[in-house]
């Protein structure tokens, strides 16, 4: 079967599931899952065969003729998009299910396959025009999803700002893809390096899709959005949604020139979204939005993988480049993974207690055994730590700046603080997950509905083990991506042929299977001697403590203290707090909230200047008719001088 | 076959050595308040009683109580083989070593905190914040020294990077990661080692409620850490690479020796910080690998 055809009929398949989601939730899935398996086959041949494919019909839309194009780097993200769209669907079939949702369900069902064509085709158009049309298409299929609850007040005022911002980077995309299309006279798209006047372009191109990536500051948007979303939709948004706007970054920076700041500028930017959306993250105590900055964080990784990528273009074509854009690409994958999965395991214990406050949980590995084991491998991958997949592609990227390092160009000047940031910004995800993982799962419950909490069922544990796995696999065996990326980067630069895996790759890939295999042995041994010795269960002994409660135990907001004092410069903490007085002390309240410093301290702000003009404009718009008669006649006699004086030499 | 041989070998080495450190310091300890102090051997006695005892284990803990300490056993285990040994060089060696190094360090902390929090006590959880939170600053530094050394050397491998004197900035090196050593091992001025209550609220208080074979995992995964850290600082300083092989293993030991006994003085003459001084002491750490790393740029650059 040809790749063409392949693509068609996993756009047929999807389309018909657009058509029967409404009333036939099986036969949606069914559908649906066989069109992301016809994506994903489709991405494989060209990942893995070398295949490409470039279709052009006479077919008109919009005056345009149809383009597309699928090669190693939108091959890429299709995977992607397959795989979570695939296990995003089978989830909600439990997780949104007609009997607990029954208004919303099928609109859900119907708009998930339709972002999954959107997406689809943004990764294959070829064509500005049409490029501008599902972009916008995209956009509008994720605000439905977002607020498909649209009961709640903060899931409209979440999908209000991710309109209102993703419209901001359109304006951005429209401006770019109308200066590229009168420059080159063509709206199609390909690569052009050699029209060395389009290189400012690329800045327009990294507001645009960065609004979408959500990096450092253009991410205000992201973290409500993703928390209010429905929790199948924050894992297709924060696993690939945004990789979209890292995919417009990574496609146009490789085809078109690109300014000689470019990647001292993404790289920098790079590093300030990893270090500062970190340790929004870990002052968070909802655990969704938690995890949706941590997506602020990984888009700064990624960035500076790219950012490296595009220093060593301008830079005379530096090895180290390949390395540090194999690294972000890698990335790409992992996040998509990791964070899907966490978001999975959010679902689930939204789905069962009912809040997203980490500090009203707690004890819930007791009940939810699965959720918690498979978060737990979830946060060990997205702190990136050895043997899972989170580590292999940090590791590329630190080799990456290392090499940089090595290099003394003047180019070590970025690498050096970036290497030292990333490190920083893993302790702190390290940090964060660890109170996540612990204050969720571990401990008491803190309250009633975390006690009576329960297990989420097949159809949500399918897609979280088969995520899982895939973390699990990619951390082992490295080198089974290798291809995969290696042709991406090839594609995306045609010099940077990077052929068979660096040797110290395969390396590290045994290096992490002995020591999964360590990890187990010692595991069951310690296991086994404890039981053997004898294995008694007592109250916690916590230094002899009589009495000890369930709300006596660390909280979130404990947890993640000393880092957010030292961040609180940018986290701007709003603290109420009423201490307790007298002898027989009534009350005592403290009340903690982590505004959005960016959305609520900057753009609101001006936001609300600009409302204050406007209103002040708005006067002049009082509905007598005496006044208007008046405008006319100013306007007119305005017009008049304007002619009389334009008309003296 | 050889490499296997090598590994278990070194395996042994690490397992068997690694108590011994614990046991000069308190010597060092006694000797400076003029007392006897127990045997060098002692944590050796302690870890095989423990091993044969039983386990108490609290009713909120799941099976991630015992799993947490073999994972972090097994991650020092696997840093400390990755570690070259002077003359006898790594078994294991490849580009971007030191990373999996690092990081298999951060496993160890990670699933040392994941047990502390699984008993749901409150001072465990404070011990466990304050480890991971620490940790950012050590990890800034430790990364500014691998820089440094790595500026330094042009390599990115252990067993290569290594194998030179630090150069110009060694004296900034040696204090920062000693500083570094005593931060990640819970030494004074950053924690007390000899108590278990509320006053060593760092990485001691984590294990208060482990006991029997997992408690004695932690203990030995300690002692490792700490081998490891001397085994670093010595080889991040004196020029391995340039001794004979008889030379530099003896240079090796002495050196290690000269840190251990430095901790014991360290810990003898200083009290312990007040926390609020603990940030301030670990980023003068960092401070001070990055100016070595800024000297090692300078003094190498052509």
């Amino acid at each position: 079967m040809t790749l063409g055809l392949l693509l068609l009929i996993a756009f047929l398949a999807l389309s018909a599931s657009i058509v029967v989601g409404f009333r036939r939730p099986r036969i949606w899935l069914a559908l649906t899952v066989a069109g992301a398996m016809l994506g994903m086959t489709a991405a494989l041949r060209v990942l893995l065969g070398g295949e490409s494919g470039e279709w052009q019909s006479g077919f008109l839309l919009g005056g345009e003729t149809l383009h597309l194009r699928l090669d190693g780097v939108s091959a890429l993200f299709l995977m992607l998009v397959a795989v979570i769209g695939g296990t995003g669907a089978v989830y909600s079939h439990e997780y949104w299910a007609d009997q607990h949702n029954p208004s919303t369900a099928p609109r859900g069902r119907v708009c998930w396959s339709a972002l999954l064509i959107c997406m689809g085709l943004v990764l294959l158009v070829s064509n500005g025009l049409h490029f501008l049309i599902v972009w916008e298409l995209f956009a509008l299929c994720g605000y439905f999803l977002i607020t498909l609850d649209r009961e709640r007040n903060g899931v409209r005022a979440a999908g209000w700002l991710y309109l209102v911002a993703s419209h901001a980077g359109t304006l951005g995309l429209f401006a770019f893809f109308a200066l590229l299309a009168s420059r080159t006279g063509s709206w199609n798209l390909g690569p052009m390096r050699a029209h060395a006047e389009l290189a400012p372009l690329f800045w327009l191109a990294l507001f645009g899709f960065g609004v979408k990536a959500g990096f450092f500051p253009l991410h205000i948007w992201l973290p409500s959005a993703h928390a209010n979303a429905p929790s199948h939709v924050s894992a297709i948004m924060s696993g690939v949604a945004i990789k979209l706007g890292v995919y417009g970054i990574v496609r146009f920076s490789g085809w078109l020139p690109i300014p000689p700041a470019a990647g001292w500028v993404v790289t920098g930017l790079g590093a300030t979204s990893a270090l500062l959306g970190i340790a929004f993250a870990f002052a968070q105590n909802d655990f969704k939005r938690l995890l949706a900055y941590c997506s602020v964080e990984n888009i700064g990784i990624i960035m500076i993988g790219v950012g490296v990528a595009l220093l060593a273009m301008t830079h005379g074509n530096a090895p180290w480049g390949r390395l540090a854009l194999a690294g972000a690409l890698l990335h790409v994958w992992n996040h998509g993974a990791f964070k899907a999965l966490l978001f999975f395991g959010a679902g689930s214990v939204l789905h069962a207690t009912g809040t997203r406050e980490m500090s009203r949980l707690g004890g819930l590995a007791r009940v939810m055994p699965w959720t918690a084991g498979l978060f737990a491998l979830g946060t060990l991958a997205v702190a990136g730590l050895p043997p899972l997949n989170g580590f292999v592609s940090e590791w590329l990227l630190y080799l990456g700046l290392f090499a940089v390092v090595t290099g003394k160009g003047v180019t070590a000047w970025i690498a050096m603080p970036a290497a030292i940031m990333l490190a920083m910004a893993g302790a702190i995800a390290l940090a964060s997950f660890a109170k996540a993982g612990a204050v969720i799962f571990l401990g008491a419950a803190r309250t009633q509905p975390a006690a009576q909490a329960h297990e989420c069922g097949y159809w949500m544990r399918g897609p979280m083990l088969v995520l899982a796995s895939i973390c699990v696999v990619i951390g082992l065996a490295p080198v089974l991506c290798w291809p995969a990326v290696a042709g991406a980067v090839a594609s995306w630069h045609p010099t940077w042929a990077i052929g068979e895996p660096p040797v110290s790759l395969v390396t590290l890939g045994s290096a992490q299977i002995a020591l999964a295999i360590m990890i187990l042995a010692a595991a069951a041994w310690l296991w086994w001697t404890a039981y053997h010795n004898g294995l008694q269960r007592g109250p916690t002994w916590d230094c002899g403590y009589a009495t000890p409660r369930a709300r006596m135990q660390y909280t979130s907001a404990s947890f993640a203290g000393i880092v957010s004092g030292w961040f609180r410069w940018v986290l701007q903490p709003e603290r109420k707090a009423r201490r307790p007085r007298g002898d027989f002390p009534a009350e005592a309240i403290r009340l903690e909230h982590m505004p959005e410093t960016v959305l609520e301290h900057i753009i609101a702000p001006v936001g609300g200047l600009i409302m204050q003009a406007s209103s002040t404009v708005l006067r002049l718009q009082h509905g007598r008719l005496q006044f208007y008669i008046l405008y006319v006649l100013a306007g007119l006699i305005g017009i008049g001088l304007f002619v009389f004086w334009g008309c003296i030499p | 076959m050889i490499v296997m041989r090598d590994l278990m070998l070194r395996l042994v080495l690490w397992l068997l050595l690694a108590p011994l450190l614990p046991g000069i310091i308190n010597k060092v300890k006694a000797w400076v308040a003029g007392r006897r102090g127990p045997p060098v051997l002692q944590l050796y006695y302690d870890l095989a009683k423990l091993w044969r005892k039983g386990v108490v284990m609290s009713n909120l803990a799941s099976p991630g109580f015992i799993i947490g300490p073999a994972v972090a056993w097994v991650a020092l285990i696997g840093a400390a083989l990755l570690m070259p040994l002077g003359p006898a060089g790594s078994v294991v060696s490849f580009r971007g070593d030191v990373l999996l190094l690092i990081y298999l360090l951060a496993l160890a902390r990670f699933c040392t905190a994941w047990a502390a929090m699984e008993t749901g006590s409150a001072f465990e959880g404070m011990g466990a914040a304050r480890e991971v939170s620490y940790a950012v600053l050590t990890e800034a530094a430790i990364i500014a020294a691998v820089l440094s050394l790595i500026v330094h050397t042009g390599s990115v491998s252990l067993s290569t990077m290594l194998a030179p004197s630090a150069g110009a900035g060694a004296a900034l090196l040696v204090a920062g990661l000693f500083t570094v050593l005593l931060a990640e091992n819970c030494r004074v001025p950053f924690d007390d080692p000899n108590t278990h209550l509320e006053l060593t609220m760092i990485h001691e208080v984590m294990v208060l409620d482990h006991s029997g074979p997992p408690l004695a995992a932690i203990l030995h995964g300690a002692s490792i850490k700490l081998l490891l850290f001397s085994i670093l600082l010595v080889q991040a300083v004196l020029p391995m690479g340039d001794l004979s092989p008889l030379a530099a293993a003896g240079a090796l030991a002495v050196g290690v020796l000269l840190v251990t006994v430095g901790v014991g003085l360290v810990e003898s003459l200083l009290a312990r910080f007040a926390f609020r001084r603990v940030p301030l002491l670990l980023t003068t750490a960092f401070l001070l690998c990055v100016f070595a790393l800024l000297v090692a740029w300078k003094g190498d650059a052509p």
